[in-house]
C-alpha cells in the first residue's frame, strides 16, 4: 500500500473519527477508501465497555456534568464506530444544551443518546426528536411557551441557530413557529422547573425528564410559516423547514465546517452545493450528505488536510486512542473530561446556545499549555500499549539503528502520518541529534532508547502541526 | 363461617423509607446519606449505613433518629474508607467493611471506633482484588466475595484464610464478577453471581449445593443481581440490580413476588419540604409514577425518572426481626419491606 | 474600548484581587442579625450563638471564625455590601456564576468582565501576565478572545512539561518548543499558534522566577485557598506587572451539615484573607491593592433541618487600605412580606459595585465593561 493511500486514510480517520493507529489504517486501506467510508456511515456493534461494568466501578458517574462527560468519553475511546460518536458530538455542539441551566445530567445524556440514534438519518426526523427533547425544551424555555402566552425562544433558535440561519426567515415566521410548539413541554413541568432552577437534588437525588404534549395548551389556530398556511403543529413546522433550500445549505455548511475545513472557500462552496443536492436526493439523509463530502475530491485533496484546529475533545480522545489508555474502567476517567474542560471544551457545558466557537478560538495561551502538557504526558508514557506499539513499528524496519533524521521521519510516519514544516522538522531532528543515533533493537540500550522514543513522541505531540487535524 | 387457615406469608409488603440526600461540598456532615451502599444492623437495633458518595458510615434507627456518623473519608489511613462496598456485623457487634479500592477489610466497634484492618491486593490465596460482599456464619467466620478473582474466600475474623473456592466461568461453583453474599441460619452460603445472572448456594465449606436464575426481565429472571439475603424461615430475597427491583423466592428458589419500590417521604425530607414550600407544592401536583416513552422505559432510565422506584438497589439486608432493607445508592435512602 | 481618561491603563499601579466563594455562601450566617428573633425562628438548627458573634453594631455582626476580617473591619479597611444581587434571581450555580462573570443577567454573555478589564488596561497584551488566575482552567470572568491569561494551578510546577522529572531534559524540550513556535508559520493559523505558544512560554518563564524571589514571614494555612492566595502574593511581589488576580474557593454549597462545614470553610477563608493581607502589608503593597470577595447567591432564610438550600440576595466585601470601610446597601429584611419566595431580596445590583471598583479604583470606564451605566457606591478613598 502506498504512502499516499495511508495519508489519505489517516486524514479520513482524523476527520470522521478521532484518528486511528497505524495498524488500523493499514487494515482500512486494504479494504479501500470508499468501503471504509461506507463502514463508517453504517455503524454496527460499537463493542464499547458495557454499561453495567461502568456502573459497577463508578458510583453515579452520570450524576454530574463531569462524570456524564466522562461516561460519553468511555464510548468515544473504545467504540469501533468513531463516526457515530463524532457526528453525535457534532449535533451536541450544534444543538448546544448546557448543564448550567438544566442541572440534570441524566436528561442531557438522554439527549445525546437521542442524537446518536438519529444522527445519520433524516434531518427532519432529528429535528422532530430535538423539539420533543425535554432537556432542549427546558433549556430554551419551551415549557413557558403557552397558548395565548407565547415564548419565542425555541422557535427562534430553531430557525436561527439550528436549521435555517439568519436572513432566511421573517419575524412572523418565528412567531408562528413558536405558536406551533405551544403545548410541547415536560412531564411534571412545574416540579421539574422548580428543581432545575434551584439546582435541587433533594430529597432523593435528581429526577430525569420526559416529553409531554399538552393539547389543551396548544395554539391550534392558523399559522403562516415560510409562505405556507395551515393549522400547523410542531411536526408540520419541521416538515416545512426540512424542505427549504436554506435548511439544506445550513446543515451542509455546518457539516462541512465540522468535518472538512474551518473556513469555506470557493472550492468548498462547490462541495457544499453537491452536499445540498444529496440532501434532497436522499430525502434529507445526513448519511448521504456525509458520503458526498467524504468522497469529494476536495475532501480527499492535500489542501484539505490539517486544515482544522482540533477541538479539545478531538485532541484528548485522539491521543488516548493512539496511546491505548482508558480501555477499561478506570477511576481516573473523570480527570480526562476535566482536561478537556480546562482546554476550553467541557462536554455538556457549552458557553451558550451558540455552542463553542471553533477553529482559532480554541487557541489561547492557557488552553495551549493544557493541550501540550496533556498530549506530551500521554504520548510520553511508554508503558501504554499504544505507545509500545508505535515504538515497535518505528524500530521494525531498519535492523535497529536509526539516524536522527530517520528516527524523526519514522515517528512522524507511524504516528500519522503527520506532516510538519521543514523548520519544525529541523528542530525535531536537532533535538534528537543531541544524543546521536538511536538503536531500538539492541536489548542492552532498550530502556534508554525507549525513553528517547517517548520523548520524541511527546515533542511531536507538542508541535503546532499536531494541533491541527 | 370459615376459620382462616394459616397460609405462608408470600408477598413483599412495603412498610417505610428512611433517608435523604446529604450533599454539598467537600465535607459530608449532618443527617442524610450520599450513595449508601450497604446496611448492617447491630444487636441493639441500630442501623449502620455505609456510604460511598463521600465515604462515611451513618447510624440511625427505625424511628428515623440520626444518631451519628464516623469514618469520614475518603482516605486510606486507618479507619478511613475509599470505595466501601459491603458491611456485616459479627456476633460480637463488630462491624466489618469491605473496600474495593483499598482491597481491605476495616473493622470498627459499634460506637465507630477503629479496631483494625486486614487484606492486601493480589490473586494468591488469601489476597483479594476488589472485595465486594461480606457475611459471617455462626462461627464468626467471614466470607468475602473476591470480585476480580471471581471467587469466595473464607477467613477467620482476624483475616486468616480458611478456604476458598471459585474461578472465572459459568459452571457450577464458578463465578463472574460476583457481588453480594449472605449466610443463612443453616450456615449455607449464598452468592449473588452478578455477571452470570444467578444465585448460587454452597455449604460453609464451599461445596456447591444448587443455583437458580437466568438472564432476563421476567419473574424469576435476573439482570445482574447484586445482593441476596435469607430470612429466618429460609425465604430468599434477591436485589435484582439491573432490573431495578427486588424479588422474593421460596426456600426452594421458586419465584413468589417482586417489587420495584414505592418510597415515600421521611421525617428528614418533611423538614426539607417545610423550608422549601415551592418544591413541596409543585411536588404535590406532580405525577410521581409517570408514563414513559419507549426509549426511556428500560429499568435504569425508568428509575431515574420515577422517584419512588428503586434506583440501583445495591444491597439487601435482613435484620433480626426479619425486616428487609433495600439500599438504593442513587436515591440516598433505603426502603423497608416485610414478608406478608 | 479604551479608558475614560484618554490614556491606556488607568491607574497604573493598582491591583485588584477577586476572590470568588463558589457554591453560594450563606449570607445570614456570615453577617448575622443576632438581635433579630426571626433569625432564630427561621434557623432552629443552624443559628449561631449570639454570644459568639463578633459585633459590628447592635444588630448585626460577623460569624465566629471571621476574626481576621473583623480586625480589618475595625481598622476601617472593609466595605460590606449588603443585599447584593441582580434582578430575577437565578439559583443555579453555573448560571448564576455566568451572570457575575459576564455582567449580563438577562442574556447569556460571552465576554468576561475581567477579560475586558485586562484588555482595557493592556490593549496590546504587552504583558502576557497582566491578568493571572490561580486555579486551573480559564474562569469565564477572564475569558476574552485575544486576552492572554495564565491559569496557575500549581505555581511551582507551572509551565511546559511539568511531568518531565529530569530537569535537564525538560529544559531541552522547552528549548525545542520555543524554536518550533518561534518562526512564522505557513499560514495565519500557524502564525497565531506560534504567537500564542510564544506568549504562553514567556508567561511561564516569568512566573517561574516568582517563587525564587518570594520572602515573607507569613505562614499561610495549608489548604487550597491558603495556597492560592500565597501564590497570588508570590506573583504580586515578583514585580511581573500583574494587576488582576483571580481565585476561587468552595464549595460553600451547604445543603446539609452546614454548622460543621461553614465553620471549616470560613476558618480556612478568613485566615487566608488575613494572612494574604498581612503579607501584602509586609511588602508595602497595601495602599495599591484591594480584594473583592463575592459569592454567586445567598441561601434560603429558613433552614432545612441540616443546612440551607439555594436562595438569593448575598453579601460582598471589598478590602483594602484605600477602601472606605463601612456598610453599603441595606441589610435585607427577614420579614415575610419582604421576602422573594422565601428568600432575601436584593437591594443593589452587583454591577453598581463593579462600576465603583472600575472607575474609582482602576480608573477605567465602567459602562463598556458592565454593559450599561450604574449608580456607584463611594467605595474608594480619594
Amino acid at each position: 500500500m502506498s504512502t499516499s493511500e495511508i495519508a489519505l486514510m489517516a486524514h479520513l480517520m482524523r476527520r470522521a473519527g478521532f484518528t486511528a493507529t497505524r495498524d488500523e489504517l493499514e487494515t482500512y486501506v486494504a479494504g479501500g477508501y470508499e468501503a471504509r467510508v461506507e463502514q463508517l456511515l453504517n455503524p454496527g456493534d460499537p463493542e464499547v465497555i458495557p454499561d453495567d461494568i461502568i456502573r459497577r466501578v463508578h458510583f453515579s458517574l452520570d450524576e454530574g456534568p463531569d462524570g456524564a462527560a466522562a461516561q460519553w468519553m468511555y464510548r468515544m475511546i473504545t467504540t469501533k464506530n468513531p463516526l457515530e460518536e463524532k457526528i453525535t458530538l457534532f449535533w451536541h455542539s450544534l444543538f448546544a444544551t448546557a448543564y448550567s441551566k438544566t442541572n440534570n445530567s441524566r436528561s442531557i445524556l438522554n439527549q445525546i443518546e437521542m442524537f446518536r440514534r438519529f444522527s445519520l438519518g433524516s434531518f427532519r426526523d432529528l429535528l422532530v426528536e430535538l423539539s420533543k427533547d425535554p432537556a432542549m425544551i427546558f433549556w430554551l424555555d419551551n415549557n413557558d411557551n403557552h397558548n395565548g402566552k407565547v415564548n419565542e425562544n425555541y422557535g427562534r433558535e430553531l430557525l436561527e441557530l439550528f436549521a435555517l440561519g439568519i436572513g432566511t426567515y421573517t419575524e412572523n415566521d418565528v412567531k408562528d413557529a413558536a405558536r406551533a410548539f405551544t403545548g410541547w413541554t415536560l412531564g411534571n413541568v412545574d416540579y421539574m422547573a422548580v428543581k432545575a432552577n434551584k439546582d435541587s437534588f433533594s430529597p432523593y437525588g435528581r429526577i430525569a425528564w420526559h416529553f409531554e404534549y399538552r393539547p389543551d395548551d396548544h395554539d391550534d389556530g392558523e399559522k403562516t410559516f415560510m409562505g405556507e398556511t395551515g393549522r400547523f403543529n410542531g411536526e408540520d413546522i419541521v416538515d416545512i423547514i426540512a424542505r427549504q433550500p436554506a435548511a439544506a445549505r445550513f446543515v451542509s455548511t455546518r457539516l462541512f465546517q465540522f468535518f472538512a475545513a474551518d473556513q469555506v472557500d470557493e472550492q468548498g462552496e462547490k462541495v457544499i452545493e453537491q452536499m445540498i443536492q444529496s440532501y434532497f436526493d436522499s430525502g434529507y439523509e445526513i448519511r448521504s450528505v456525509l458520503r458526498t463530502l467524504f468522497n469529494s475530491d476536495f475532501f480527499k485533496s492535500e489542501a484539505a488536510r490539517f486544515a482544522r484546529v482540533k477541538a479539545p475533545v478531538e485532541l484528548v480522545i485522539g491521543v488516548i486512542r493512539q496511546a491505548g489508555s482508558y480501555r477499561e474502567p478506570n477511576l481516573g476517567i473523570e480527570g480526562v473530561s476535566s482536561f478537556s474542560y480546562y482546554m476550553g471544551q467541557g462536554i455538556m457545558r457549552p458557553p451558550s446556545v451558540e455552542g463553542w466557537h471553533e477553529g482559532e478560538e480554541w487557541i489561547e495561551s492557557g488552553a495551549l499549555l493544557e493541550r501540550v502538557n496533556f498530549v506530551a504526558q500521554e504520548l510520553g508514557n511508554t508503558s501504554l500499549p499504544g505507545i509500545k506499539r508505535i515504538i515497535e513499528r518505528v524500530g521494525a524496519e531498519n535492523g535497529g539503528t536509526l539516524s536522527p533524521i530517520e528516527f524523526v521521519e519514522r515517528c512522524l510516519d507511524v504516528m500519522g502520518p503527520i506532516e510538519v514544516e521543514d523548520e519544525t522538522k529541523e528542530v525535531l531532528v536537532s533535538h534528537v541529534a543531541r544524543r546521536g543515533d538511536i538503536d531500538l533493537r539492541d536489548e542492552s540500550v532498550h530502556d534508554e532508547s525507549t525513553k528517547r522514543a517517548g520523548e520524541l513522541l511527546s515533542l511531536i505531540g507538542s508541535t503546532r502541526e499536531f494541533q491541527m487535524a | 363461617m370459615s376459620t382462616q387457615t394459616t397460609t405462608a406469608r408470600e408477598n413483599l409488603n412495603y412498610t417505610q423509607t428512611i433517608g435523604m440526600i446529604a450533599a454539598g461540598g467537600r465535607y459530608q456532615a449532618g443527617r442524610g446519606f450520599l450513595g449508601p451502599y450497604s446496611i448492617a444492623t447491630s444487636s441493639d437495633g441500630r442501623i449502620f449505613v455505609v456510604n460511598r458518595g463521600a465515604s462515611r458510615v451513618c447510624i440511625c434507627d427505625l424511628e428515623e433518629n440520626f444518631i451519628g456518623a464516623f469514618a469520614d473519608g475518603p482516605g486510606s489511613g486507618d479507619g478511613q474508607l475509599n470505595q466501601p462496598t459491603d458491611s456485616a456485623f459479627d456476633s460480637r457487634d463488630r462491624l466489618y467493611i469491605t473496600d474495593e479500592a483499598l482491597h481491605r477489610i476495616t473493622i470498627f466497634d459499634s460506637q465507630g471506633t477503629f479496631l483494625g484492618k486486614w487484606g492486601e491486593k493480589g490473586d494468591a490465596p488469601g489476597q483479594i482484588n476488589g472485595p465486594s460482599g461480606i457475611a459471617f456464619d455462626s462461627e464468626d467466620n467471614a466470607y468475602i466475595v473476591d470480585q476480580h478473582n471471581h471467587r469466595i474466600q473464607k477467613f477467620t475474623s482476624e483475616g486468616e484464610l480458611i478456604t476458598h473456592w471459585g474461578g472465572m466461568g459459568d459452571g457450577p461453583g464458578q463465578f463472574n464478577m460476583p457481588w453480594g453474599v449472605t449466610v443463612d441460619s443453616q450456615d449455607n452460603v449464598w452468592v449473588a453471581d452478578w455477571r452470570n445472572d444467578r444465585i448460587q448456594k454452597f455449604t460453609k465449606d464451599g461445596e456447591f449445593v444448587s443455583s437458580f436464575g437466568e438472564s432476563g426481565e421476567g419473574d424469576g429472571q435476573f439482570n445482574r443481581p447484586a445482593g441476596v439475603a435469607v430470612d429466618s424461615e429460609g425465604y430468599i430475597y434477591v436485589g435484582d440490580w439491573g432490573n431495578e427491583r427486588v424479588q422474593l423466592f421460596t426456600p426452594e428458589g421458586k419465584y413468589l413476588d417482586k417489587s420495584r419500590g414505592q418510597a415515600t417521604l421521611t421525617k428528614w425530607t418533611e423538614q426539607f419540604m417545610d423550608s422549601n414550600p415551592d418544591e413541596r407544592d409543585t411536588r404535590a401536583i406532580a405525577n410521581m409514577y409517570p408514563t414513559l416513552p419507549d426509549h426511556l422505559n428500560d429499568p435504569y432510565r425508568a428509575s431515574s425518572q420515577t422517584e419512588p422506584y428503586f434506583w440501583e438497589p445495591v444491597a439487601v439486608h435482613i435484620d433480626a426481626g426479619d425486616r428487609l432493607y433495600v439500599t438504593e445508592s442513587r436515591r440516598h435512602r433505603f426502603q423497608i419491606f416485610e414478608r406478608a | 474600548m479604551g479608558s475614560g481618561n484618554g490614556q491606556n491603563g488607568g491607574a497604573k499601579d493598582r491591583n485588584l484581587v477577586v476572590l470568588q466563594l463558589g457554591g453560594g455562601n450563606d449570607y445570614l450566617n456570615t453577617i448575622v442579625p443576632y438581635e433579630n428573633g426571626l433569625y432564630y425562628d427561621n434557623r432552629p438548627t443552624i443559628a449561631h450563638d449570639p454570644d459568639k458573634i463578633l459585633k459590628i453594631n447592635d444588630e448585626i455582626g460577623f460569624r465566629p471564625d471571621l476574626e481576621p476580617i473583623k480586625r480589618l473591619w475595625d481598622e476601617g479597611k472593609v466595605a460590606i455590601i449588603h443585599g447584593i444581587g441582580y434582578p430575577e434571581p437565578n439559583r443555579s450555580h453555573f448560571r448564576s456564576m455566568d451572570i457575575w462573570h459576564t455582567a449580563m443577567p438577562e442574556e447569556i454573555g460571552t465576554e468576561g468582565w475581567l477579560g475586558r478589564v485586562i484588555r482595557d488596561i493592556d490593549p496590546t497584551a504587552e504583558n502576557v501576565l497582566t491578568g493571572v488566575n490561580f486555579g486551573r482552567g480559564l474562569p469565564r470572568s477572564m475569558g476574552l478572545k485575544g486576552v492572554p491569561v495564565a491559569s496557575v494551578g500549581n505555581l511551582e510546577t507551572y509551565g511546559l512539561f511539568p511531568e518531565m522529572e529530569d530537569e535537564y531534559l525538560r529544559k531541552f524540550a522547552i528549548d525545542s518548543f520555543a524554536k518550533m513556535y518561534g518562526g512564522k508559520g505557513k499560514d495565519a493559523v500557524m502564525d497565531f499558534l506560534g504567537q500564542t505558544g510564544a506568549s504562553a512560554l514567556k508567561g511561564a518563564d516569568l512566573l517561574g522566577t516568582a517563587t525564587g524571589k518570594y520572602k515573607s514571614s507569613i505562614e499561610y494555612g495549608d489548604n487550597p485557598i491558603g495556597n492560592d492566595l500565597k501564590n497570588a502574593a508570590t506573583v504580586m511581589f515578583a514585580g511581573l506587572g500583574t494587576r488582576i488576580f483571580h481565585t476561587s474557593y468552595g464549595s460553600f454549597d451547604t445543603h446539609s451539615g452546614e454548622v460543621f462545614k461553614h465553620d471549616l470553610l470560613w476558618q480556612d477563608t478568613a485566615r487566608a484573607v488575613g494572612d494574604f493581607w498581612d503579607d501584602i502589608a509586609e511588602h508595602g503593597m497595601d495602599d495599591d491593592t484591594v480584594i473583592f470577595m463575592f459569592s454567586e447567591f445567598g441561601r434560603r432564610i429558613k433552614d432545612n433541618g441540616s443546612g440551607t438550600d439555594h436562595g438569593s440576595g448575598g453579601v460582598a466585601f471589598l478590602i483594602g487600605n484605600s477602601v472606605k470601610g463601612g456598610m453599603y446597601g441595606e441589610y435585607p429584611s427577614l420579614e415575610e412580606k419582604d421576602q422573594i419566595e422565601g428568600d432575601l431580596a436584593y437591594n443593589n445590583d452587583f454591577r453598581m459595585t463593579y462600576s465603583s471598583i472600575l472607575e474609582q479604583w482602576l480608573e477605567i470606564e465602567a459602562a463598556p465593561i458592565v454593559n450599561g451605566r450604574f449608580e456607584q457606591f463611594d467605595l474608594i478613598k480619594s
